[in-house]
């Protein structure tokens, strides 16, 4: 015992000895990134993570007012679960200090985290939730891509003029809101331009599900002129090659979440000659874009998909934020506040996803474009559809 | 000193050794003087310390940010400041000088006073000198979480993993049965929880505008609980039933298509948000009402647990044959088991939906799943005690680890792995949570009452 | 509604039927003659498939591929199947010494916990070295697709069904004639008196596992054909949906396992066009999304009518919990 308390005393008169020098960390700005590095998604972070770090090698510091801060990131993993983005944005507010906060990505963290960084005044930017939740009634947070309610009207006037469909099928995730929710505008879009009764088939599945034959069935059996579907890069390959396998040979179209990740490398020659709206094309690109997904294949041998192009304009969104308000305070909780109307107050403001400004809820209003797959497996301009 | 926090069943004896002759008394008492200190002179310590903040969850938070900071340097050629390493020492430190020895030091200096405070409560009803030491209790959790409110929300998140994790300890380790549902209560309870307050008090998009307007709506939340566990229990009938004829291993594929099925219907569910969820839950769930009914659950299941049909539950799983014979009505003791464990699971899902002021299916999927199983069996089977540290050591290991990252998902299920082996049954499995005794003075000379 | 429908169903529930029945395979023959849950064999599945992914690509380096390839693809897939099998049995049994024989007297739920610890190690090991991202599965054969008067039939579903039926039947076999299947089945019987008489209690063990494994690799390089996208989570939900299969087949019947596998992929696939026929007929409005919970409620209901699975007895003395 008495020997356990000298041992303890010692070390801790070692510890005040060795203890490190205090850092002076005034001129820094902190920003929060609450991303699934780990869970069922980890390639969203680290495409969230590859954008970051790559924007901060480009801009280390920014000068707001004349006086130069440094930036500084923040990764916190959300395990892509409700409970966990909480406590992750909890901590990045209160502990980690930051300034504004980039992420979560999905809807199922961001509808939560948003509400704490609403009751915390802090401004929070989603860059690829698109359930209204999200802002709904909550001034402090954004987000950086359009809504379902503008994309599904897109794809199904796409699919009217382009190949003249009458019937349309759509197969969905329905335990995924993101797909669910484009599947439901798409049907509503669908039959306002056809009538009721226009989607023949609206087959749905369960996230995690590999097969699927048996609503392709359905869907050949329907006489659908087109095949939507709204999901994710890992599973869209499989829907392409069920189709395919239950002789569906009509044209199949999806949306921007085809553009995360490595669609092509899935793919190969199944998807090419596929159309899918989304928010930027990558081949063909000019000015920014094409600046930035140059630096980003460099930078991480792979092109980047949706989630990085629209992390990075969120921080390009927040950054510009930060420089508008004329001046950091010191104050984090009122710079915060000044952050967050500086946010509402951008115009008009040059993504490489298009131009942005924020609707008083807090979404963006920018143009979505429709590309095609073209036979060398790149994602071609084909169209621009502005709200 | 992280040993000593997170695997308490390895050495009760030495602990009790450093702590001498404390009752449970002199130790909340010296609880409550570590947050104290901690928060009158927690920054001073740290500013003395040089860490750059004061550590959240014991310096464990910061040592484990060290660690990772480390491992991506040497693994992924990150950048690292050989200063941070400094940090440890001080981290260890801020926790000895914070919590370690104002711990034992209260706790000694006042055990002779606090076994005569110990021995008079003793000698006053129960709920009494039980209500002192959840007083107590209580205002030490309050102090502790007032310093930063990420604390709060650990703490929140932990209480509640404490009573899902108890709930299904009557099932799985007092009734032997091997349960895969509890998810599905939990999502029973959170949803119909949610449905009360949000659509009776709340202007929802998917739930309609609000129903009633009431000056004092919040004092209905425990009856939203209610209706919550209520629910879950009902849905319970359905596992309940066909365990009359099986049990063990078909119960467990029973139970499993049971929270296949429940979460299926929730996200099928259009007018409960279906995949979407509901959002916008009241912020009724603070700390003090999360603390209350914690500790009423905990108190009523340990009732249960130590009755005449908590014995029986036993005896149902040692023997069932057996237990017939010796005139337990199995069939009622199944029933009453698996109603009370998904009450109580439907009241953990209550809270939860509160807390997080969200709910969607996928929250309550397999992988909820494997976490409670890895609480339940990593804390102890047939225990209260081990539904508790089974709960606050995964739900702080888990927080604290979060540095780092991936390496998290190794390290705990190595450790649970290692559990496992060397202790089959759990950290604190088979111990009976005698509240008398926990209470009572600890001096030998006296016997324990 | 008409009989090409229901065929092309059918066929679809075919294939699916097969992965179910494959990894249930091995659930059962650890089910069945140690009495314990094998938690990690939906992650054995996975590790299966992502290491068929690097033997054929191993193999495809060396003889090439295209038109310039030294042999045809069917070799190679042969190749990568038999030599997957073998390696990931050695997975098999490493998990087996590591998670499962300290825990031999343990109660068995408690390596049931470390069988579900072990999977996530894998799926996070995975994460680790592969990073996160979806893999492609190189397409060993060229896909052909068969029309048979509106029912489209692809020479690979033909293959897969036929390769676990093989693998089935051979299984069977070995269960049955040789010695060391009988020495299995002792030990299914009785696992505390049989090793008494001279049976290698350990040596049984391994070999299932062994077994168990190498079927999983089979059944996640026939995945990987049939599902070109594999993910480090892919075994987790055919993991938990093959355990409900393999006790659903009812203890000590491991031919029970694969025809209850079947029949899950069948429940699966046909509630689907069930629902439709049932909409037809009623003129009601039910989604297709509502199959896991039509599935399941079948399940359930299988369960209540017979508690002891399709083919197993009714036991509970001998329960070791």
């Amino acid at each position: 015992m008495r020997k356990g308390l000298l041992l303890m005393v010692t070390l801790i008169g070692l510890g005040l000895a060795l203890s490190p020098a205090a850092g002076a960390a005034n001129d820094v700005i902190r920003l929060g990134f609450p991303i699934p590095l780990t869970g069922e998604n980890p390639d969203v972070g680290a495409s969230s993570k590859n954008a970051a770090e790559m924007y901060l090698k480009q801009v280390p510091t920014v000068v707001v007012a004349g006086k130069t801060y440094a930036l500084k990131f923040v990764y916190e993993d959300n395990e892509f679960k409700a409970e966990s983005a909480v406590k992750a944005i909890t901590k990045l507010i209160t502990e980690e200090e930051v300034l504004g906060v980039i992420g979560p990505q999905a809807s199922a963290q961001a509808v939560p985290a948003g509400e704490v960084a609403n009751n915390y005044a802090t401004p929070m930017i989603s860059p690829w939730s698109t359930n209204p939740n999200t802002t709904l009634n909550r001034p402090y947070v954004f987000r950086g891509c359009f809504l379902d309610p503008f994309q599904g009207p897109v794809a199904a006037n796409f699919a009217t003029e382009e190949f003249g469909a009458k019937k349309a099928a759509v197969l969905y995730d329905i335990a995924s809101d993101y797909p669910k929710g484009l599947a439901e505008f798409f049907k509503q879009a669908f039959e306002k331009i056809h009538g009721p009764g226009a989607v023949v088939a609206f087959e749905s599945f369960t996230t995690g599900d590999k097969d699927f034959s048996a609503q392709m069935a359905n869907i050949v059996a329907s006489g659908a002129d087109i095949l939507f579907t709204p999901q994710y890069y890992s599973e869209v390959p499989l829907i392409v090659r069920a189709a395919k396998e239950n002789g569906f040979s009509k044209p199949i179209m999806g949306s921007d979440s085809w553009g995360s990740g490595d669609l092509m490398g899935l793919c190969g020659d199944d998807c090419k000659g596929l159309f899918f709206s989304t928010h930027y094309a990558a081949a063909g690109a000019q000015g920014a874009t094409k600046a930035f997904i140059d630096q980003y294949s460099a930078a991480y041998g792979k092109t980047p998909d949706d989630v990085a192009a629209l992390t990075w304009d969120s921080l390009g969104l927040m950054i510009q934020a930060i420089q508008n308000t004329g001046g950091l305070s010191g104050d984090i909780k009122a710079d915060r506040t000044k952050v967050k109307d500086a946010l509402a107050a951008i115009k008009d403001y040059p993504g490489i996803t298009g131009k942005m400004t924020f609707t008083p809820e807090g979404d963006p209003i920018k143009c979505a474009v429709v590309v095609k797959i073209n036979d060398q497996g790149q994602f071609a301009f084909h169209k621009s559809v502005c709200p | 000193m992280t040993k000593e926090a997170i695997s308490p069943g390895r050495g009760p004896s030495a602990v009790r050794r450093i702590l001498g002759p404390a009752p449970l008394l002199g130790l909340l008492t010296g609880a409550l003087a570590c947050v104290l200190i901690e928060r009158f002179f927690g920054q001073q310590v740290s500013d003395l310390l040089h860490l750059p903040k004061m550590p959240v969850l014991f310096g464990i938070l910061t040592i484990s940010k060290v660690v990772a900071g480390l491992v991506n340097a040497l693994f992924k050629g990150a950048a690292f400041e050989g200063i941070e390493l400094l940090q440890l020492p001080a981290a260890g430190v801020y926790f000895a000088v914070v919590y370690l020895l104002p711990l034992i030091g209260v706790g000694r200096i006042t055990a002779g006073a606090a076994n005569r405070a110990a021995a008079a409560l003793a000698r006053m009803p129960l709920p009494a000198s039980a209500l002192v030491h959840l007083g107590l209790m209580y205002v030490t959790l309050h102090v502790w979480a007032g310093m930063s409110d990420y604390r709060l929300i650990t703490l929140n998140l932990t209480l509640i993993a404490v009573l899902f994790t108890l709930s299904l300890n009557i099932i799985n380790g007092y009734m032997g049965e091997f349960s895969c549902s509890h998810p599905a209560f939990m999502a029973i309870g959170a949803y119909i929880s949610s449905l009360f307050t949000v659509g009776l008090f709340v202007d929802d998009k998917v739930l309609g505008k609000a129903l009633v307007a009431m000056p004092m709506d919040y004092l209905t939340f425990p009856l939203a609980l209610i209706l919550g566990g209520g629910a879950a229990a009902a849905g319970a009938l359905i596992i309940a039933i066909p365990s009359f004829k099986t049990r063990g291993d078909y119960l467990a594929i029973i139970s499993l298509a049971f929270l296949f099925i429940v979460k299926s219907l929730f996200e099928n569910l259009q007018v409960l948000g279906g995949a979407r969820g509901i959002a916008g839950q009241p912020d009724w769930a603070t700390l003090p009402v999360i603390f209350a009914v914690v500790v009423l659950g905990i108190w009523i299941i340990n009732n249960f647990v130590t009755s005449t049909l908590g014995k029986a539950l036993n005896a149902v799983r040692d023997d069932e044959t057996a237990a017939e014979a010796m005139t337990v009505n199995t069939r009622r003791v199944k029933m009453t088991a698996f109603l009370v464990g998904a009450f109580w699971a439907g009241v953990a899902g209550g809270l939860l939906a509160h807390v997080l002021r969200y709910i969607n299916p996928a929250m309550f999927g397999v992988q909820k799943l494997a976490e409670v199983l890895a609480m339940v069996y990593f804390g102890g089977l047939n225990s209260v005690y081990g539904s508790i540290v089974g709960a606050v050591s995964i739900s702080l290991l888990g927080e604290a680890l979060r540095p780092l990252e991936i390496l998290k998902w190794i390290f705990i299920p190595l450790l649970l792995i290692l559990v496992m082996i060397y202790r089959p049954t759990g950290l604190v499995a088979f111990r009976d949570f005698d509240l008398r005794k926990a209470m009572g003075p600890r001096t030998d000379s006296r016997p324990k009452v | 509604m008409n009989l090409n429908f229901f065929m092309q169903n059918l066929i679809n529930a075919l294939q699916w039927g097969s992965f179910y029945a494959l990894i249930a395979l091995g659930y059962s023959m650890v089910y069945s003659i140690l009495m314990l849950f094998n938690f990690a064999h939906g992650d054995i599945f996975m590790v299966g498939a992502y290491i068929g992914l690097g033997v054929s690509l191993v193999l495809l380096k060396i003889v090439g591929s295209g038109a310039a390839a030294l042999v045809p693809g069917w070799v190679v897939l042969v190749a990568t199947i038999l030599i997957s099998m073998f390696l990931t049995a050695f997975v098999g049994i490493i998990v087996e010494r590591v998670g499962y024989r300290p825990l031999r007297d343990a109660p068995r739920a408690s390596a049931a916990i470390t069988g579900l610890m072990i999977g996530i190690i894998l799926e996070t090991s995975n994460i680790l070295f592969l990073g996160g991202q979806r893999l492609a599965f190189p397409q060993l054969i060229e896909s052909q697709t068969y029309n048979l008067g509106g029912v489209f039939i692809t020479n690979k579903k033909i293959m897969i069904v036929l390769v676990s039926i093989g693998l089935m039947t051979t299984l069977h076999q070995f269960v049955t004639r040789s010695r060391w299947g009988m020495a299995m089945r002792a030990m299914a019987y009785d696992f505390v008196v049989v090793p008494l008489v001279g049976v290698p209690l350990n040596t049984i063990a391994v070999m299932t596992f062994a077994i168990g494994s190498a079927l999983a690799a089979a059944a996640g390089i026939l995945f990987g054909l049939a599902y070109p996208v594999l993910d480090p989570y892919m075994g987790v939900s055919f993991g938990w949906k093959a355990f409900v299969a393999a006790i659903l087949g009812g203890r000590g019947s491991i031919m029970g396992a694969c025809i209850a596998g079947f029949m899950l992929g069948f429940i699966e696939i046909m509630t689907v066009p069930g629902i439709q026929i049932v909409n037809r007929l009623f003129e009601l409005n039910i989604g297709s999304n509502l199959r896991d919970l039509i599935a399941y409620s079948i399940v359930l209901a299988i369960l209540v009518f017979r508690p002891h699975g399709l083919f197993g007895e009714p036991y509970s003395a001998k329960l070791r919990l």
